[in-house]
């Protein structure tokens, strides 16, 4: 029976995600197509106009757009589920072997700066739930505020503009080396990025760590926990942190996911060869297959991310099943 | 307590200045670090358009001629030239001694059939337009003649250039040219390697025709913001910036740096469709160019980095900027055109791109703002380059600000735009029998008087006509490591000076 149950859970969430995913296709496919310009205009600009009709033709052929919409459709997903994800033209690689080099650049970046948020954050909402109304609230919540108000192409501009005008260092300006090539580096490369995406985060898991730890403070077992003569340390710890973390493990994973898709900014202006830049790059040159492969790569991490999110809250919570 | 909280700023101290300590030692001496917003896009001289590409290309492979200091022709792999008397016959004598950089020496048969593959459309040349009025081509010896359908004496200017690039004729034979073929040219620098988004490294070339070049490796690295090239360079990691954005290079302070400021070919412009409503009536277009203060768009959206232009940018026969109806902004000249059209009020859309170029929503704005005094609304439509372009080529606009480029040769620049079978007719929207006279009176003649005569007479038709109301033309800037000795900035924008430079 149990078991049963499971598998029609199972089932009804493959569905699910593979309907999510099938629309998400449709939709970029469309999307592109929709916008002026194609690969041609993006790739040649205005010196498309000294082309004549064979060399459009030859062209179009080329950049597989000659065919019909429903056949380039096919045709890319047919490829894509077979592991082909295309070929960046402008790249002069393929797909694949720019999201080789691209996809671990944001995931590092997306990790460190999830670690640093949520370090940053839970700290910070805790400090400002410890006392709610005081000053240490008033300044926890104003960090909190800061930290939203302030864009990060700001942030990332002043960091980059004080420490190469300052002190003569911008580590980003060499050659990006992987942890693996060299690591000292690597960190190097990496933390001011982080930093910025990790003060992004740190805001919305604040906010939310700080009402959450609010509302669990309040209830029952709590003042059963003091009354027992439970030490206050291990009740904020083990107690109330431990009873609101399903909404903030929730804010974490969106923030995440985020993340992985949404630190353009932060890779461009710390010339980080990351999928942020790999995409909008594509965008501009209206590399097809580019777009649509890295969304869609973007897309099975953020469904994956998201089972993962849930299985968290199992862990956390042995009630939710 | 006390302690503690020493213990962890001395820890944090000690990570900061650790850290700025340790910095990953800087390039060698005779290494250069570029920094460029874009990156390369193909691999293939004939076929380049990308900026990036053509720049970095520009140093692998070397032309028949070069545009030098001043947007002078010099010898390139021709040493010297002969035009027939007809102009129907271009005869180059090619430079000897020239090597590729697989081994292999430049000849005739190499430049003959580099010039074949251009003209061939399966290879869909950028520049094949330029050439296109040759109808064959003669190797013996170190001599390479090319027959003309028409008197061309422009033709030579337009054998400048990478999209020019002599290749090996093996090379075009095996079809080992462009996608992933390493580049055998046999310009300054050998090609060593590219790495998509991030970097193109090459080397020098010790058989190079004009001598080893002095910087042993180019390094040409993919920094996607020019504020962080600027930062980058700062901090020395990098020695040799390019910048488009007159903001950008406004900040260009530092002691250890220096900023090269060229005046470019090409030249912004408000395009109008002439062929609709409102610009398909002289006076409106005329209403719009004495309504338009050119100066005072360069001084506020290009914080004065500029100059005004007229429709002609070649440094040979530049027009004459006072040669227009109104030389300076008068609004009473603009009201009396508007009112000589029978409108009392004009409202039109400007197709903008926001991302084309640095200063052009900035620009646009200044435009309609100045225009709004003359009783003339501008809507702005703004849209990001890629969605610009289709639109542009397809003539789908009622006026456009344009950044186009130019060429030091004006046949090569205008004939594409404003001549009846021109490519770009669509786009420039206007055409005449006396345009295409005097376009083919410059074209046919070698005597400057003739064609300067001929070029005045097409910039006067175009101002008198307002057929667009050219602005003003940009700057090219390079901001370089002061160690930086001997280089040359060029309005094309080319590298290639970059040859004779050294890091002292």
């Amino acid at each position: 029976m149990i078991t049963r149950l499971l598998s029609t859970v199972f089932i009804t969430r493959l569905v699910s995600v593979l309907t999510t995913l099938f629309g998400i296709s449709i939709f970029v496919f469309i999307v592109l197509r929709v916008i002026p310009g194609d690969s041609i205009t993006g790739s040649l600009g205005i010196e498309t106009g000294a082309l004549n009709p064979e060399q459009i033709a030859a062209l179009k052929v080329y950049y597989g757009i000659d065919k019909s919409l429903v056949g380039q459709y096919f045709s890319w997903m047919g490829a894509f589920l077979s592991g082909d994800f295309g070929f960046a033209y402008s790249n002069g690689v393929s797909v694949l072997e720019l999201t080789k080099s691209s996809l671990p650049v944001t995931i590092q970046l997306a990790l460190f700066g999830t670690i640093l948020g949520v370090v940053m954050g839970i700290s910070v909402g805790m400090f400002s739930a410890s006392k709610p109304g005081s000053t240490r609230d008033f300044a926890g919540q104003f960090f909190g505020l800061l930290a939203l108000a302030i864009p990060g192409f700001v942030l990332s501009t002043a960091i980059v503009t004080i420490m190469a005008n300052v002190f003569g260092y911008f580590p980003n300006g060499y050659e990006y080396m992987a942890p693996w090539e060299d690591p000292w580096m690597n960190f190097q490369q990496m933390m001011f990025p982080a930093l910025v995406l990790g003060i992004a985060v740190a805001a919305p898991v604040m906010r939310t760590t700080r009402s959450a730890l609010l509302e669990t403070v309040d209830k029952d077992f709590i003042r059963t926990a003091y009354g027992k003569g439970v030490k206050h340390k291990v009740v904020q710890f083990k107690h109330v942190l431990r009873n609101s973390l399903i909404p903030i493990v929730t804010m974490t994973g969106i923030q995440f996911g985020y993340l992985l898709g949404g630190a353009v900014i932060t890779e461009k202006i710390f010339a980080m060869p990351g999928m942020g830049r790999q995409i909008l790059d594509a965008i501009n040159k209206r590399e097809y297959a580019t777009v649509q492969s890295s969304v869609m790569i973007f897309a099975i991490m953020f469904v994956m991310i998201n089972l993962i999110t849930d299985i968290i809250y199992r862990r956390i919570d042995p009630r939710i099943k | 307590m006390k302690r503690k909280k020493l213990a962890i700023a001395a820890l944090a101290a000690s990570l900061a200045v650790g850290t700025l300590a340790a910095q990953p030692a800087k390039a060698e001496s005779t290494s250069l670090v570029i920094g460029s917003v874009l990156d390369i896009d193909k691999l293939d001289p004939h076929t380049a358009t990308n900026f990036a590409t053509v720049r970095a290309l520009g140093l692998v492979y070397s032309s028949l001629v070069e545009v030098g200091p001043a947007n002078k022709l010099k010898t390139g792999l021709a040493t010297a030239w002969q035009f027939s008397a007809d102009g129907k016959t271009l005869r180059l004598t090619l430079r000897e001694g020239v090597k590729f950089h697989d081994g292999s020496t430049f000849d005739a048969v190499d430049a003959k059939a580099s010039l074949e593959r251009i003209l061939d459309t399966k290879t869909g040349a950028a520049a094949r337009a330029n050439i296109a009025t040759i109808t064959s081509i003669t190797a013996a010896g170190r001599y390479l003649t090319l027959n003309l359908s028409v008197s061309n004496i422009p033709i030579l200017a337009a054998l400048d250039g990478v999209n020019m690039a002599m290749l090996s004729s093996t090379d075009i034979a095996a079809g080992k040219v462009g996608g992933t073929n390493k580049p055998n040219g046999t310009g300054a620098y050998k090609y060593v390697s590219w790495e998509p988004t991030q970097s193109v490294k090459l080397s020098a070339n010790a058989d190079y025709w004009m001598g080893e070049p002095k910087i042993s490796d180019i390094t040409i690295r993919v920094i996607p913001t020019e504020a962080s090239i600027l930062s980058a360079m700062n901090a020395g990691t990098i020695q040799f910036g390019i910048i488009s954005d007159p903001l950008i290079a406004k900040q260009v302070n530092s002691r250890n740096l220096k900023l090269y400021k060229t005046p470019a070919l090409a030249y912004y412009a408000l395009q109008f469709n002439n062929k609709v409503a409102p610009f398909n009536d002289k006076n409106v277009r005329l209403a719009v160019q004495c309504a338009l203060d050119r100066q005072e768009v360069i001084n506020t959206a290009l914080l004065g980095q500029g100059a005004v232009t007229g429709p002609i940018t070649s440094p040979a026969y530049r027009s004459s900027t006072t040669a227009r109806a109104c030389p300076k902004a008068d609004l009473a000249k603009a009201k009396a055109y508007l009112a000589a059209s029978g409108k009392t009020d004009v409202t039109f859309k400007t197709l903008v791109t926001s991302t084309g170029w640095a200063t052009s929503v900035a620009m646009a704005q200044n435009i309609k703002a100045q225009l709004a005094k003359a009783g003339i609304t501008m809507e702005l439509d703004i849209t990001d380059q890629a969605t610009y372009v289709p639109r542009w080529l397809a003539g789908d606009f009622v006026a456009t600000l344009a950044n186009n480029g130019g060429r030091i040769d004006p046949d090569t620049m205008y004939t594409r735009y404003f001549t009846s079978t021109g490519n770009l007719q669509k786009v420039a929207t206007y055409s005449s029998a006396t345009l295409d006279a005097n376009f083919l009176k410059g074209k046919s003649s070698a005597k400057t008087s003739v064609r300067t005569e001929a070029y005045t007479a097409i910039s006067k038709e175009l101002e008198d006509n307002a057929v667009w109301v050219w602005i003003a033309t940009p700057y090219e800037y390079r901001v370089t490591a002061k160690n930086l000795k001997n280089f040359t900035a060029l309005a094309t924008g080319s590298l290639l000076p970059l040859r004779s430079a050294s890091l002292g």
